[in-house]
Formats: structure tokens, C-alpha cells, sequence
């Protein structure tokens, strides 16, 4: 390389308690370009970008920075702190000073406002405390904390994963403004279009190694070196059409803050649910499973009506849910695999009040085959599991309930692509099975090859009922947008 | 009582602008009750609900009946608490307030304030150190020296004996072991064995000596300032029978041990604290607003009974438990009060008048 | 791409909302502190038959002054999500020095109150170090040196006793006027300074997550040790005037300041959790804490059943925050 690069790692190699997440890894990224760094979860890529960001040390190799440059990074896990205010997140260590030379609480606001608007975000209140906005926001404030330190190199672990579309647009415009400034940026991603849509060039990793680098390679490359085998297809082939008297029955049912909603849910299918982000879909899942539910119209579960006001209700019910947002809502992270797997079924396993531990192991070890969840043992903090195979397991533990319908809610968001591929064929198998699955997915690529019939909400309501032969992630993005393209 | 109030207030406010210590009273006018209260720092131990119900006994009987308007407040010993009590009542325009103190000095600073507006305060049983308060109490150091004089006649000047001592840190404490040391230094034969705290408390010092008492020799006497019946519990658990010749506080349980208790007698010395010093400063009080004694200290001997004196429904009280305290009265031809045991386990008032005999002034 | 997309675009709350959102357990604590005057004059009225005086507002302020300091202190550590068992300790330390070592003029009274203010931030020095060197679990460690600063205390002023100089007393407590609450003022705007200073910045930082501030470049061990310090120098100003109002020492008043600066600390609406309130909640903890003694005495209430009521208004007071700001959150 004649021009140095602004930010370099030599192969590096990094090891956490015996596990190696790097081995000997090398990459660069240059001024005035955006690197893109992709592999399946586990890869190494987050323990790449923290050496790079000087967070962690090597244990060994070593890592060339132009000393001149800023580095800014976000990391995977938001580090907002929640119950202070936008404003004071985004100026934190850069306050603005009163002539005392004290903070000036009162002018941060307005000055966080200002740079906010320098960024084009002109929708997040810096007066709100942090934990009061969304998910998206918080990622949003995240990135633009970083953007407005002005680093010269930029590493962005997953910016998008909690994003929507036109988030991600507004991200990518930001980029691009950067790359032209002449900033460094390091990206990753899981979602190939974005990947395709920004990167300059193309780092691979698999197994804690660089497997190559590009400067354009199409999908299917990429994930044959990202994995190590060929994937034919990513997608199974779809279950048959479901008959028979359906499991779950909406008719005229609302929750908070949706219209009206009629669906019918059939044991062995599964029904898609798509659409753009914050249209209601959260409101729809959560208040099945109990969560300020409905309030109004017929609810019929195997055809017997039933009022579900909380989880517990929806449990009884054999209805059960698998968020996006599995740290926060579901697993317990320090706990063993297999406490995580039994807790809703330790009284069925307890004999005269003591668990069955024997029981519990075989229950545990079966359930962990069964799902192919990816652990070294069943006494692992589920914690230390990546992503996907949280979602595995706290399926898992649904599985093991007497629940036949699943609501699986956007839970291949943040999973690399080996990881969705088990997670697709679990969902297939499951449909076979006889299960009712009801699938919300912000990637409608997904929706178009699962399901046989997708719904697409907007503003809360159903505004199109898809058939199979018109599937196409195409048709369920313009059913979703098309109001807006409407009213523009 | 209007015109009586401005007075007053003038008076406070007179006594408060000029820092001037106290201004003299005039006399009451007849039929107004005087307003006494009584500032008790805690009320988590048998003795001070005794106390509190002697107080409350007396106010319904004669004199007090006619002539005094009490009242009573407790306080968790949180001195803070106390002194914001004691406050509420400096507002309240009390006459006299009398104080059993969570701190000898953390009320200091409120009783100087109450006495510069005018308010008689009497300090009695943990007393307070500042010279505004007026105090009523035993001779702390004649108790330790009491106790261990009737211990050294009773072995003849020589043999083992232990030391169970109160709460470290409080003044009574250290004066009850300075009297006994006294004692013990003019009798060179008699070795303290050991020396541990029972905290006044019989459990406590029920489980302290059982878990000293493997590592004693042959025990000769017991000298023990509260938690006797728990020490003799102890040494009748760990079989050192005989019991030793005993020198201890007033329980109910020690004294049973007098009559014959659990199979075994001792002879023994019960001294107490008495709860009816509250009855003394409640006459003091009264006497002192009417102007018919003078404002000074006053120390009352303590009441005590040894196993030849002591005598059942007067000094012992086999049907109430070994926790009460038997020296809610005093006894015999100069007893300073005697009022009846209903007074002191209910806060009824028993038949008659009562009448507490202060020193000659 | 279209332009638009490259900005985004919605409605949001108003500025008062998000105010009285983020403020609720502050407004909440004045809120009580105002009915419990209210409920005081009331009560007062109604059995004495006139309205509390300068006597009464006196007193007041000068029995909740030690509370005050030992509850702002105790606030600067629960805000970094820690507690300080330790307080009680560290006020009878103070207040044993004080009646040990003030003298007779005020003199020497004011310059060994500065020396005691130091052997208090030294004790807060030592509590910090241990939670944020040694990574300990700050229950754990200020239960241990609440011990180790009360045998201290004991060894200081073995018994009760010693003597404050009555001019030192006429300026931390005067008991003619309520000269304290300039003390409160004080304390109020030093707080307010301090909350704008880098350091105030960075304890709610940790107080909210101790983990991510340390990614954003917080320094977490140098923050803790300042709000350990100041607990500690705050704590010994609480034995200076515990001392100040008795006029003598007694090396075991201060220990009842260990729980009734949580209780103040609670009440003024600081979350145990850490991150959230504010030292002058605090401060209108500490008042509503002593007011409570004064209802109940003026109330007349059995006095066997004055912990009982004092627990319940406590309960009453943490469910109603609790549940009104929970409320109002929803609601945005």
C-alpha cells in the first residue's frame, strides 16, 4: 500500500478466558473511504473494532492509527445513559460552559438541538430523558453523539440493526457526507443491501480471521467464504398450505393504538406479518401475548373465546412470544442455558417440591439438540450465547410449554445468515409440526419466502392481505409505503 | 389562663432576648393544673415500662390527680427525636418536664433552652450533665460498692468471683465498677476472675456467661449490675451447683432464686435502680412549682433485700415473670414510696394517696 | 436517494412535560414537605389553640440541621447507585472530636471544626477508595467501616461529655432565630454549582450505568471518591452540629443518622437505584422527616405507636411517588 492507511490492525490476536475471538487478523481502512467488515456472529468482528478503538488490547500484533485522527465509535451495545437527557447525552464531556465556568444546564438543549438539525434530526426532543424515546432514537443519538465529536476514523458496529428504512437512509446519507469530508469508516452489518448500498470495500472475517478483502463481491461469495460452505439456499421451502379450523381469530379486535384488526390464523401455517416499523405490529404481538391488551372486539383461540389481559393469560392460552429484544424481554442473561430452558416448567418437572434434576438435564439437552442452539454445554450463561442462539433458546422454552401458537416478532434481527438459516428451517419444521405461527419480520426478503400469505399493516391498520402467488419483497414494501408515496 | 399565657410569654420572651438563666415564678393561681411531661428515650425494656406506668398510676391518684395535667412521650433512643420532643414541649408551655435521656450531653443543649424560658426540668435515672437540669438518682457508685461490700463479708475476704457489667460507654456502668473496685482493692483475697458485659440484659448475660463459664475456675461469688436470673440460668445449664453467694439487680427472677427456684436456692444481695425515681421527680416537680421545696438535687438510697429479707407479694412476685423488676416500691419503715404492684405492671391506680417522701429540705 | 430521507421529521412533547416528567420525585418531595407544614400548623393550631412561632420554626430548623447535611451527603453516594451505612458513623466521629478538641473560644472552635471536616472527607476517602479500587460492594464496605468510625468515635470520647463553645453553638444553631436555613441555602446552592461541574455531570453518568460511562470516557474511580468525600466531609458537618445543639459530645447520638438519612434520601425521591434525584430532594426529605416528629408529638400520638405511624408515612410517601411518577410517565 503506498498511501498509508489511516487506521491499521497486524495480526492481531485476541482471547477471551481460553476462547480465541481473534487469530492473528489483520485490516486496514483508509481516509475518505467506508470499509465494510462482515461475518456470522462470533466472527470477531466486534472484538476487531474495540482493538481498533483502543477499548481492549491486543494480546498480540498491534494496531497503526494516524495519531492525527479522532476516533469515534458506536458500539453494538447502546451506551446511553437513560435517565438523563438527550441533550446530556450527546454533549457528554463536551458541555457548554457558563461565564462561572460552570455547566450551562439550561443552554444544552438548544445547543443539542442545533446539532441535531446540523444532522438532519430534527424529530428527537434533546429535552426527553433517554429511556423515554425508542429503540431507533437511542441508536440514532448514539450515532450522532459520535458524528458530532467530528472523529477522523468512524467505527460503526451494527448502526443499523435497530434502525427502519428511512433510518438507515438518513445513516447512509450521514456517511457518505463523512466519506466525502475524508473521515475513515468502519461499518458492519448482517444486511447485505446495506452492505452492497455503501461499502467502498469489503473485509471478510470468519472464525476470528480476515478471509479477504474486495472491492465488490456479490452475495452469494460472500457467504460461502463467511460460513466456509456453500449455502444453496438460504430459504427451506415453504410448508404446505395449512386446512382445518383456525387456531387463532381476531375479528374486530383493537389494541392500543390500532385499527381495527381481523386475521385468522391456521394450525400449520405461517402467516406474515410486514410492514414499515412503528405501524402498529409491535402493539398487535405484545397485546396477544398480554401486554395492555385488547380492548374491544372478538379474540377466539381453537375457537373458544378468551379475554388475554396479561402474559399469564396468553400462556393459558398456549399462545406464546418470542421478541426481538431478547435481552431485555425474556431471558435471564447470567443464568445457565438450562435454567433459562425449564423455568416456566420446573413445577411439572418437581417431584414433592424438589426438581427433578435428572429430568431437567435430559429436557434441556433434548430441547438444545432439537434447535441445534449453539453452546458448549447446557451449564453456559446464556449470556455468552450470540444472538441467534438466544433466540433459539428462548424459543426453546416455549417449545417446552404446552403453547401452539408462536408469535415470533422480528427474530432475525442482528442474526448473521448461518444463524437466520437455522432459525428459517426451525420455523418450517415447526409449521409441519402443526404449530400456528404468526411472523413479523422487518426484512420482507424473509416474509416473501416463508410465509403463504403476508399482511402488511400501516398506521395500525391491515391494508393489504398478500396471497403467495403475488409474494415478493418488492410487493410487501410498495403495500407498506404506498400511502406515503400516495400523499408525496 | 389567657392573662397567665401572656405572662408567660413575656416572661419567655424576656428570658430568651437577654440570655438571662432563669427569672423566679410566681405562685400558681389556685385550681390551674400544672403541665408536666415526662420524656422517656425508650420504652424497649421492662424497667421503663414499670416506670412509665408508675407515672401514669400516680397521675390518676391524689395529689397528682387534682393538681397535675401529665403527659408522656417515648422516643426509640434517638436522642434527635428526643430533643425535638422536648422542644414540642417547651412549646407546648409545659411547667416542668422530666427526662430518663437518651445521652447524658445530647440534651444538654434543648434543657438549657427550656430552662431559659422558664421551665423546671428534671433529669432522673440516665441524667443529663448540664447544670440546668435539676437531678434525681441513685449513688451509682455506692450500688457497685454496696454489692461487692456484702459479696467480701459474705466469703470472708477471699475466693474467685466474676464481674458481669452493663452497656460500656455509660456512666452508670463505669460507676458501679469503680464502686466495686473500691471494694475489691481493700480485700486483696478476693480475685476477679473474670469481667464481661451482660448489658443489663438477662439473655444477654445468660448467653456470655454460659459461654465463659467452661473457661472459669470454681466460682465463690457472682457480682452482676442487671441480668442476674440470666447468670444463675447459666451456671444451673452448665451444672455449677451449688449457686455461689450472689450480689445482683432487683428481677423478679433473682429473687425467686432466693425463696428456691429451679431446685436450687441462693443467698443473695438485690439491690435496684429503683423505676419509682420517676415518682420522686414527679414530687419534686410538683413540689418545687408551689414553692414548697427548694430546687436542688436529690439522691435516694436504694431499696435492697437479701435472701433473709425478702418476702413473697411484697419483694417477690412468684406469679410474674423473672424479668420484672420487684423495686417498682420501696419497703420497710422508711421507704421513700410504696404504691401497689398493679400501678407498676398496668399503670392503675391503687386505693388511697400517694405519698413519696423526698429528703428533709 | 430523495432528499427527504435524509432527515427526519416528527412531533414531539412539550417543554413543561418533560419538565415536571423529569423532575416528578423533586416536585414530589416539595410537594410533602409543603402538606407536612401544612399538616404542623394544622395540628399545632388545632391543640394550642395560635400558630407556631419563631420558637417552633427555631427549633425545627435547628433539629433537622444535622439530618439536612447527613441526608445531602448520603445523597451523593445513593446517586453513583451506592448507600453509605457508614454516615453514623462518621457524625459520631465528628461529634466526639468536636466536644474532645473545640475549646472554649470560637477561635479554636472554628479551626478544629475545619480539621473534623477533613478527618471526615478523609473517612469518605477511605469508603471510596474501597468501592472503587478495591470494586467492593458499597453495603458491604460502609457497614464495615461504620463500625471501625464508631470504636473511633468511642475511643475519642469514651464518655459522654466534653463541651462546645456556647458562641459556636449561637452560630450553627442559634436557638433565638432561625438563622440555620441560611445554612440550607448555602448548602442549596452548592449543590446546584457542584451539579454543574464535571464531576456532578459524571455521578448521575455512573449512577445511570456505571459501565457505559466508563466507554464514554467517564473517569468512574475519580467520581466515586468525590461523592465518597463530600459524603464523608458533609457527614462530619452533621456531627458539628449535632455537637453545636447539645453543647457537649456523646460518641453514640450520631448513629441514628445512618437510617434516617436513607429515609430522608427516599423521601426526597432519589432512586436507590442511582442516576436520578437531586441532593435539594434530599434536603426536603431531611425536613419532612423532622416535621413528622413534631406532627406526631403535637398530635398527641401514643407514643408506642410513633415508629408505627413514622414507618407508614414512609411507606404512603414511596408508593404515592412511585406510583404518580410512573403515572405521569406513562402518560407522555
Amino acid at each position: 500500500m503506498t498511501v498509508p492507511a489511516a487506521i491499521a490492525a497486524c495480526s492481531v490476536s485476541k482471547s477471551f478466558g481460553g476462547v480465541r475471538a481473534l487469530t492473528k487478523a489483520s485490516f486496514a481502512a483508509d481516509s475518505g473511504s467506508v470499509h465494510a467488515l462482515v461475518g456470522e456472529n462470533g466472527a470477531g468482528k466486534s472484538t476487531l473494532i474495540k482493538i481498533l478503538g483502543g477499548r481492549i488490547a491486543p494480546d498480540e500484533g498491534e494496531v497503526l492509527a494516524d495519531p492525527a485522527l479522532r476516533i469515534g465509535i458506536v458500539f453494538q451495545e447502546l451506551t446511553l445513559l437513560p435517565y438523563m437527557r438527550v441533550a446530556d447525552n450527546l454533549l457528554l464531556g463536551r458541555e457548554p460552559r457558563s461565564h462561572l465556568g460552570l455547566i450551562d444546564r439550561a443552554a444544552m438543549p438548544g445547543l443539542a438541538e442545533r446539532s441535531l438539525a446540523e444532522l438532519g434530526i430534527t424529530h428527537i426532543d434533546p429535552r426527553a430523558l433517554a429511556a423515554d424515546i425508542s429503540l431507533a432514537e437511542r441508536q440514532i443519538v448514539e450515532i450522532a453523539r459520535v458524528i458530532l465529536a467530528s472523529p477522523g476514523i468512524l467505527l460503526l458496529d451494527e448502526p443499523t440493526s435497530a434502525l427502519v428504512e428511512r433510518e438507515v437512509a438518513w445513516l447512509f446519507a450521514r456517511i457518505r457526507a463523512l466519506r466525502a469530508a475524508g473521515t475513515a469508516i468502519v461499518f458492519t452489518s448482517h444486511r447485505w443491501a446495506e452492505i452492497a448500498a455503501i461499502a467502498d470495500r469489503i473485509t471478510i472475517f470468519r472464525n476470528g480471521s480476515d478471509v479477504g478483502s474486495f472491492d465488490s463481491i456479490d452475495e452469494t461469495e460472500a457467504i460461502t467464504l463467511m460460513t466456509g460452505r456453500r449455502l444453496e439456499a438460504l430459504f427451506p421451502a415453504r410448508p404446505p398450505a395449512p386446512d382445518g379450523a383456525p387456531a387463532l381469530e381476531l375479528a374486530g379486535a383493537r389494541a392500543a393504538g390500532t385499527a381495527q384488526l381481523d386475521l385468522a390464523l391456521h394450525p400449520g401455517e405461517i402467516l406474515g406479518v410486514g410492514g414499515l416499523a412503528g405501524h402498529g405490529h409491535r402493539a398487535l404481538f405484545f397485546g396477544l401475548f398480554g401486554a395492555p391488551g385488547f380492548i374491544e372486539g372478538a379474540l377466539r383461540v381453537a375457537g373458544k373465546p378468551r379475554r388475554i389481559r396479561t402474559p399469564r393469560d396468553a400462556i393459558r392460552a398456549g399462545i406464546a412470544l418470542v421478541p426481538e429484544d431478547r435481552k431485555s424481554e425474556g431471558l435471564f442473561l447470567p443464568l445457565k442455558v438450562r435454567d433459562n430452558l425449564t423455568l416456566p416448567i420446573l413445577r411439572r418437572l418437581s417431584r414433592l417440591g424438589a426438581i427433578d434434576l435428572g429430568a431437567e438435564r435430559r429436557i434441556a439437552s433434548d430441547t438444545i439438540a432439537r434447535l441445534a442452539i449453539r453452546t458448549p454445554s447446557a451449564a453456559q450463561p446464556v449470556g455468552a450465547l450470540s444472538g441467534g442462539n438466544q433466540q433459539k433458546v428462548l424459543l426453546g422454552r416455549w417449545l417446552l410449554t404446552k403453547a401452539r401458537i408462536l408469535l415470533l416478532y422480528d427474530v432475525t434481527r442482528g442474526v448473521d445468515v448461518a444463524t437466520k438459516h437455522e432459525i428459517y428451517e426451525l420455523v418450517v419444521r415447526l409449521a409441519r409440526e402443526g404449530y400456528a405461527i404468526l411472523f413479523y419480520s422487518s426484512d420482507a426478503e424473509e416474509l416473501a419466502h416463508l410465509c403463504r400469505r403476508v399482511l402488511v399493516m400501516r398506521r395500525g391498520a391491515i391494508v393489504a392481505d398478500l396471497p403467495a402467488e403475488q409474494l415478493s419483497a418488492e410487493a410487501i414494501v410498495s403495500a407498506a409505503m404506498r400511502e406515503a408515496a400516495d400523499a408525496a | 389562663m389567657d392573662q397567665d399565657a401572656t405572662r408567660r410569654k413575656v416572661i419567655a420572651g424576656l428570658t430568651a432576648g437577654l440570655g438571662v438563666a432563669s427569672l423566679p415564678r410566681t405562685g400558681f393561681a389556685a385550681g390551674r393544673k400544672l403541665k408536666i411531661a415526662l420524656s422517656n428515650s425508650y420504652i424497649g425494656n421492662e424497667w421503663r415500662i414499670e416506670m412509665e406506668n408508675l407515672f401514669k398510676a400516680a397521675l390518676q391518684m391524689e395529689p397528682y390527680k387534682s393538681q397535675v395535667e401529665g403527659s408522656w412521650f417515648n422516643s426509640g433512643n434517638n436522642v434527635s427525636q428526643e430533643s425535638q420532643q422536648i422542644s414540642g414541649m417547651i412549646a407546648e408551655r409545659m411547667d416542668a418536664i422530666l427526662v430518663d435521656s437518651a445521652s447524658p450531653t445530647g440534651l444538654n443543649g434543648i434543657i438549657q433552652q427550656a430552662h431559659a424560658r422558664g421551665i423546671l426540668v428534671i433529669s432522673f435515672d440516665n441524667v443529663v450533665t448540664t447544670p440546668a437540669a435539676i437531678k434525681v438518682n441513685t449513688d451509682q457508685v455506692k450500688f457497685g460498692e454496696t454489692l461487692a461490700a456484702w459479696l467480701a463479708r459474705k466469703l470472708d475476704g477471699k475466693g474467685n468471683v466474676i464481674m458481669v457489667t452493663g452497656v460500656a460507654g455509660t456512666t452508670v456502668n463505669e460507676d458501679r465498677n469503680k464502686g466495686a473496685d473500691m471494694v475489691w482493692r481493700k480485700h486483696p483475697g478476693i480475685k476477679v476472675v473474670n469481667r464481661y458485659a451482660g448489658n443489663w440484659d438477662s439473655a444477654t448475660a445468660e448467653k456470655n456467661t454460659a459461654a465463659i463459664l467452661p473457661s472459669l475456675p470454681k466460682i465463690d461469688g457472682i457480682w452482676c449490675q442487671g441480668g442476674t436470673d440470666g447468670v444463675l440460668k447459666a451456671f444451673i445449664a452448665a451444672k455449677r451447683t451449688p449457686l455461689p453467694p450472689t450480689a445482683g439487680e432487683a428481677e423478679n427472677g433473682f429473687r425467686k432464686f432466693m425463696l428456691g427456684y429451679m431446685g436450687q436456692k441462693v443467698d443473695g444481695l438485690s439491690i435496684g435502680q429503683p423505676p419509682y425515681l420517676v415518682l420522686v421527680a414527679l414530687e419534686l416537680a410538683r413540689r418545687i412549682l408551689h414553692k414548697t421545696y427548694p430546687r436542688r438535687d436529690i439522691t435516694i438510697p436504694f431499696p435492697f433485700v437479701t435472701d433473709a429479707t425478702v418476702k413473697v407479694g411484697e419483694t417477690v412476685f412468684p406469679h410474674l415473670p423473672d424479668s420484672f423488676f420487684t423495686d417498682f416500691t420501696d419497703s420497710g419503715p422508711h421507704a421513700v414510696v410504696k404504691i401497689c404492684v398493679d400501678a407498676a405492671t398496668k399503670g392503675t391506680p391503687c386505693p388511697g394517696r400517694l405519698t413519696v417522701h423526698l429528703p428533709k429540705a | 436517494m430523495p432528499p427527504e430521507t435524509s432527515s427526519l421529521t416528527l412531533p414531539r412533547g412539550s417543554r413543561l412535560g418533560h419538565t415536571i416528567a423529569q423532575n416528578i420525585g423533586l416536585i414530589l418531595a416539595g410537594s410533602i414537605l409543603l402538606l407536612a407544614i401544612l399538616g404542623f400548623v394544622l395540628i399545632y393550631a388545632l391543640e394550642q389553640h395560635r400558630l407556631p412561632g419563631n420558637f417552633e420554626l427555631t427549633s425545627t430548623v435547628n433539629s433537622a440541621m444535622p439530618l439536612v447535611f447527613a441526608a445531602v451527603g448520603q445523597s451523593f453516594v445513593v446517586l453513583t447507585k451506592g448507600i453509605d451505612l457508614s454516615v453514623g458513623g462518621v457524625v459520631d466521629l465528628a461529634n466526639a472530636m468536636a466536644a474532645v478538641t473545640m475549646g472554649k473560644t470560637l477561635g479554636s472552635a472554628l479551626l478544629w471544626s475545619v480539621v473534623i471536616l477533613f478527618v471526615g472527607a478523609a473517612c469518605g476517602l477511605l469508603n471510596g477508595l474501597l468501592v472503587g479500587l478495591g470494586r467492593l460492594q458499597p453495603i458491604v464496605v460502609t457497614l464495615g467501616t461504620l463500625s471501625i468510625f464508631q470504636g473511633l468515635a468511642i475511643r475519642v470520647l469514651p464518655q459522654p461529655g466534653g463541651a462546645i463553645p456556647p458562641s459556636f453553638t449561637d452560630l450553627l444553631v442559634n436557638p433565638n432565630a432561625p438563622y440555620a436555613l441560611i445554612f440550607i441555602v448555602l448548602l442549596g446552592l452548592g449543590w446546584a454549582a457542584f451539579r454543574r461541574s464535571r464531576p456532578g455531570v459524571d455521578l448521575y453518568a455512573i449512577g445511570n450505568d456505571e459501565a457505559a460511562s466508563r466507554t464514554l470516557g467517564v473517569n468512574v474511580l475519580r467520581t466515586k471518591i468525590i461523592a465518597y468525600m463530600l459524603d464523608g466531609l458533609l457527614a462530619a458537618a452533621a456531627g458539628l452540629f449535632l455537637a453545636a445543639s447539645a453543647t457537649a459530645g456523646d460518641a453514640t447520638t450520631g448513629d441514628s443518622y445512618t437510617l434516617t438519612s436513607i429515609v430522608a434520601v427516599v423521601l426526597g425521591g432519589v432512586s436507590l437505584f442511582g442516576g436520578r434525584g437531586s441532593a435539594i430532594g434530599a434536603i426536603a426529605g431531611a425536613l419532612i422527616t423532622t416535621l413528622i416528629v413534631d406532627i406526631l408529638f403535637f398530635g398527641h400520638v401514643d407514643p408506642l405507636f410513633q415508629s408505627f405511624y413514622e414507618g407508614v408515612f414512609l411507606l404512603i410517601a414511596v408508593v404515592a411517588g412511585g406510583v404518580i411518577g410512573g403515572a405521569i410517565r406513562r402518560r407522555r
